[in-house]
């Protein structure tokens, strides 16, 4: 049965892999045909393995495939407990979708093949992390995945701002990287093996004196590939690539790969006070900031990718507080809603001849009417209203935070705040796209061709229906994750008229922030009731620019170093280095010429200066003390 | 007084023969004071044990060596006199200034240790004869070696001379 | 008495043979200096080769050790050697400039 997992692993694998050696021979037809039969299988086997653990009462399965070095023992191995089985079966369900969403959007591109190639490597890429049996291989995994990041980001890379795009998300996320492997050596240091089960048992035993350390560095690496602050201005930037890719890689898996080896090292992570203090804090400012940037944003595919990072921060913030289950909870029904409005974004894209700009939009409700009402789930469910998935996530992640206590009662505050301006900014989103009036003539735009409304349709009604697998009713992903939490303490939600009274209030929030949307963007109640607010342009400013983050990273970073390393050129190298070694040269030069003339090229007096030294030689050969007696 | 005649008189006609190699005009008797010296070498290398080393000397030397450089010698014509005079400047100088400085050498050696001298080694009382067969039994043992390197070298010097005599025919032919 | 202190006296010791050597090495190295003719420079380093085959002979009959004989049929090959080569590079620089002067040879002056 353990085998099964290697076959999960290759299926994609080696479907890139023929795409690579046989692309220049396939056609659009013949690539779908591979390619969605190869998911269809990887969806099939996924199912089946997961169905194996779920009659097994997720009893994990290891299997070790080669042992790569002997002292210190580490194997290539991979690992299936609820956890994996979770982001698997996520994993290669979302990649089918997309992939039959894609084979609309992406025909008649010229590097089509090729686009697929990207994708199954990709697929196999987050399989591998996701499966991994210790640290080196999630470091492969997670290494993997970076590169497939890459080459989708930069895709069209004859754009400019694609490459430098796929370039920024490259470089961000090896600062992220560089973290995580010092995290490992740190790990390996101590503890003397990769595994993460032996890991675990020794760390209920003895824990590292340096493990807040250790945490911080891992944390590094999470924040780098979940796009947290300081590091996520790489991925509202990677929207560049097609958005099918976008959907899969930068909304629903890759990015939440931090949260889940997070939740992965979370028997660890419960110890560390520093490090859950430090991803709750920087969550919620992530969630916080992101939600204020997604406010004012006119491209259509760059408010979801800062909605992205702030329910990124949600899951951070629920795995600061201990709530685990609700972090993972909210990753499987975000990437559902989150792939739902990329693709529908997508649709939009692709019918609009490529016009990203929200307020050239408007009107669409007519024109694309399932699109319109797919998307509409899809925010409604991101608001956080019941019964739709976000609310159910969202709303334990929220009464998590509240039953800590004390200072968690402020997160929780600063939360609800950014489910608020969650809801806010999503409803202007699609009150802009379909609702509003339209600005200018849309008459070449027509309902999106059935391949993209189909998966719409299908992760719309997953986004209505997925969050019941875990409501306070029926703990459902609580059981999944139960053997993988098994030493680690959960926070549990509150009992009874609490709960009541936290769903209530983060319901309220989600409909105030519709409603705000509403009041703003279509009723215009400003100048209805002839209101000035002061600073409104500089405060839609600061919103667009991100506060300024970009601007000021770039001055200090970019620039700054850019100056000083143009200084180090001139004074150090050009002057020090150059100067030294050019100056032996020239001396050496100079020198030489000057003693050429002994060189006279007449053999005989060298002769007579061979003999001379000669004599010398053996006069100082007798004088020195010892020779003659 | 053997052994007083059998060293003198060959020594004497090794300094006469290397004094003639050195000062005649003519070429030719140049070779022949070498082919003296060389032939004498051969007789004190007799009276110091080594009869094979000796008639090799012969053969090799005074033979097939002094023939090549005879053939030279023909070749480039013996009609030719050397400039006498000395062209390079301060040369005069310089070789007297060498000779100077060898003799006191010399002098300063004979000075130290009383017109004697003293090797670091003292006279082994083991003799022997060099035979061909003494001979080769160090040559193919011990130094077997040192030996397939020189005749390497041989093989090489030989390729080089026809290489010289080959890239002169051509341009012969070219002009 | 006296008739043995007199062999004692002329008794042909490996110093006079090493002596010979030394002014036979001198000779050679004066020829060198003051010929101009590469032939009989030529000749001189064979006079200097074969001064230190007399030492080689000398020390193999004062040490008792047959090496020093094996040492001069090296010799003797690199003089042949050289005298191959020496002798085919005289015989083209005489073709070229119709002399065998070494101090035309002076191309490789700095």
């Amino acid at each position: 049965m353990e085998i099964l997992i290697l076959g999960v692993l290759l299926i994609p694998f080696l479907t890139s892999l023929l795409l690579k050696v046989a692309g220049k021979y396939m056609n659009e037809l013949l690539t779908n045909f591979v390619t969605l039969n190869a998911s269809l299988l990887s969806v099939a086997v996924s199912f089946f393995l997961f169905g194996y653990i779920f009659l097994d009462k997720f009893k994990p399965l290891n299997f070790e495939l080669f042992e790569w070095f002997p002292e210190p023992q580490i194997v290539f191995e991979f690992y299936l407990d609820g956890l994996s089985g979770v982001m698997m079966v996520l994993i290669s369900t979302l990649s089918l979708v997309i992939q039959l969403f894609s084979t609309s959007y992406m025909s008649n591109d010229e590097k089509y093949t090729k686009y697929f190639e990207y994708f199954n490597f990709f697929v196999f890429s987050m399989l591998l992390l996701v499966l991994s049996g210790n640290f080196l291989v999630m470091f492969f995994g997670w290494e993997l995945v970076g590169l497939s990041s890459y080459l989708l980001i930069s895709f069209w890379s004859e754009k400019k701002s694609a490459s430098k795009a796929g370039n920024k998300a490259f470089i961000l996320n090896r600062i992220g990287d560089f973290g995580f492997l010092i995290g490992l050596m740190m790990i390996l240091n101590y503890f003397e093996t990769f595994n993460f089960l032996s890991i675990f048992e020794n760390t209920l035993k003895t824990r590292p004196e340096n493990l807040d350390l250790m945490i911080l560095f891992l944390l590094l690496g999470a924040f780098g590939k979940s796009a947290q602050f300081p590091l996520f201005s790489w991925l509202p930037d990677a929207m560049e690539g097609p958005t099918p890719a976008s959907a899969l890689i930068h909304a629903a898996t890759m990015v939440t790969a931090g949260v889940f080896m997070l939740v992965r090292i979370s028997p660890i992570l419960q110890f560390s006070e520093i490090g859950s203090i430090t991803i709750i804090s920087l969550g919620l400012l992530t969630a916080l900031i992101s939600a204020f940037a997604a406010i004012n944003q006119d491209d259509i595919k760059k408010v979801l990718a800062y909605s992205t990072i702030s329910q990124l921060g949600f899951m951070f913030i629920a795995i600061g507080a201990g709530a685990y289950v609700a972090a993972i909870f909210h990753l499987v029904t975000h990437a559902f809603f989150k792939a739902l409005l990329f693709l529908g974004a997508g649709a939009v894209i692709h019918e609009m001849h490529h016009e990203q700009n929200i307020y050239k939009m408007g009107g669409l409700r007519k024109k694309m009417p399932v699109t319109a009402a797919m998307m509409g789930i899809g925010t409604l469910a991101i608001s956080g209203i019941p019964p739709l998935a976000g609310f159910w996530s969202k709303d334990e992640i929220l009464a998590s935070v509240f039953s800590r206590g004390g200072i968690y009662y402020g997160f929780w505050a600063l939360s609800l705040l950014a489910a608020l301006m969650t809801a806010f900014y999503m409803g202007r989103h699609w009150l802009l796209i379909f609702v509003k009036e339209p600005s200018n003539e849309l008459d070449s735009v027509n309902e999106a061709p059935k391949n993209m409304t189909r998966p719409l349709i299908l992760l719309g009604l997953f986004s209505i229906f997925i969050g019941f697998i875990n409501t306070p009713f029926f703990h459902g992903l609580e059981k999944v994750l139960h053997e993988t939490l098994y030493n680690v303490e959960v926070t549990h939600l509150p009992k009874g008229i609490t709960l009541a009274v936290l769903a209530f209030l983060s319901i309220g929030a989600g409909f105030t922030g519709l409603a705000l949307a509403y009041l703003i963007y279509i009723f215009d109640i400003f100048s209805y009731f002839k209101i000035k607010i002061p600073f409104l342009k500089q405060f839609k400013k600061l919103s667009k620019d991100v506060l300024y983050l970009n601007k000021i990273g770039n001055l200090i970073f970019v620039k700054g170093l850019k100056s000083l390393s143009r200084k180090v050129a001139v004074s150090v190298d050009g002057m020090t280095i150059d100067g030294f070694i050019n100056g032996v040269a020239k001396s050496f030069l100079k020198s030489s010429r000057q003693i050429s003339f002994s060189q006279t090229g007449l053999v005989r007096s060298y002769v007579v200066y061979f003999g001379l030294f000669m004599l010398v030689l053996i006069f100082v050969f007798l004088l020195s003390p010892g020779v003659l007696s | 007084m053997t052994d007083l005649l059998l060293f003198a008189i060959p020594g004497l006609f090794i300094i006469l023969g290397a004094l003639i190699v050195i000062f005649a005009k003519n070429p030719v008797h140049n070779a022949m004071g070498l082919v003296l010296t060389l032939t004498s070498l051969a007789i004190l290398y007799i009276s110091l044990n080594a009869t094979f080393v000796a008639m090799v000397q012969m053969l090799v030397y005074a033979g097939a060596v002094m023939t090549l450089f005879l053939f030279v010698i023909m070749m480039i014509g013996v009609d030719k006199p050397e400039q006498s005079k000395e062209e390079i400047k301060g040369q005069k100088l310089l070789i007297s200034g060498t000779l100077i400085l060898l003799v006191s050498v010399v002098v300063f050696i004979g000075l130290e240790n009383g017109l004697n001298w003293n090797l670091l080694f003292p006279q082994s009382q083991n003799t022997f004869e060099g035979t061909p067969s003494l001979l080769a039994s160090a040559m193919f043992t011990s130094w077997v070696f040192p030996f397939e390197v020189i005749s390497i070298l041989l093989i090489v010097a030989t390729t080089a001379a026809l290489a010289l005599a080959y890239e002169f025919r051509k341009r012969e032919n070219n002009d | 008495m006296s008739l043995e202190k007199e062999r004692i006296m002329i008794e042909v010791t490996s110093d006079w043979y090493l002596t010979l050597s030394a002014i036979l090495f001198s000779i050679g190295f004066l020829g060198m200096m003051i010929r101009k003719n590469a032939l009989i420079m030529f000749m001189c380093i064979e006079l200097m080769l074969n001064a230190v085959n007399l030492t080689f002979i000398t020390a193999s009959n004062h040490l008792g050790l047959v090496d020093g004989q094996i040492a001069v049929f090296f010799v003797l090959v690199v003089a042949a050697a050289e005298v191959v080569v020496g002798l085919a590079i005289i015989v083209s620089i005489f073709k070229k400039q119709e002399s065998a002067s070494v101090d035309m040879l002076s191309s490789s002056k700095g």
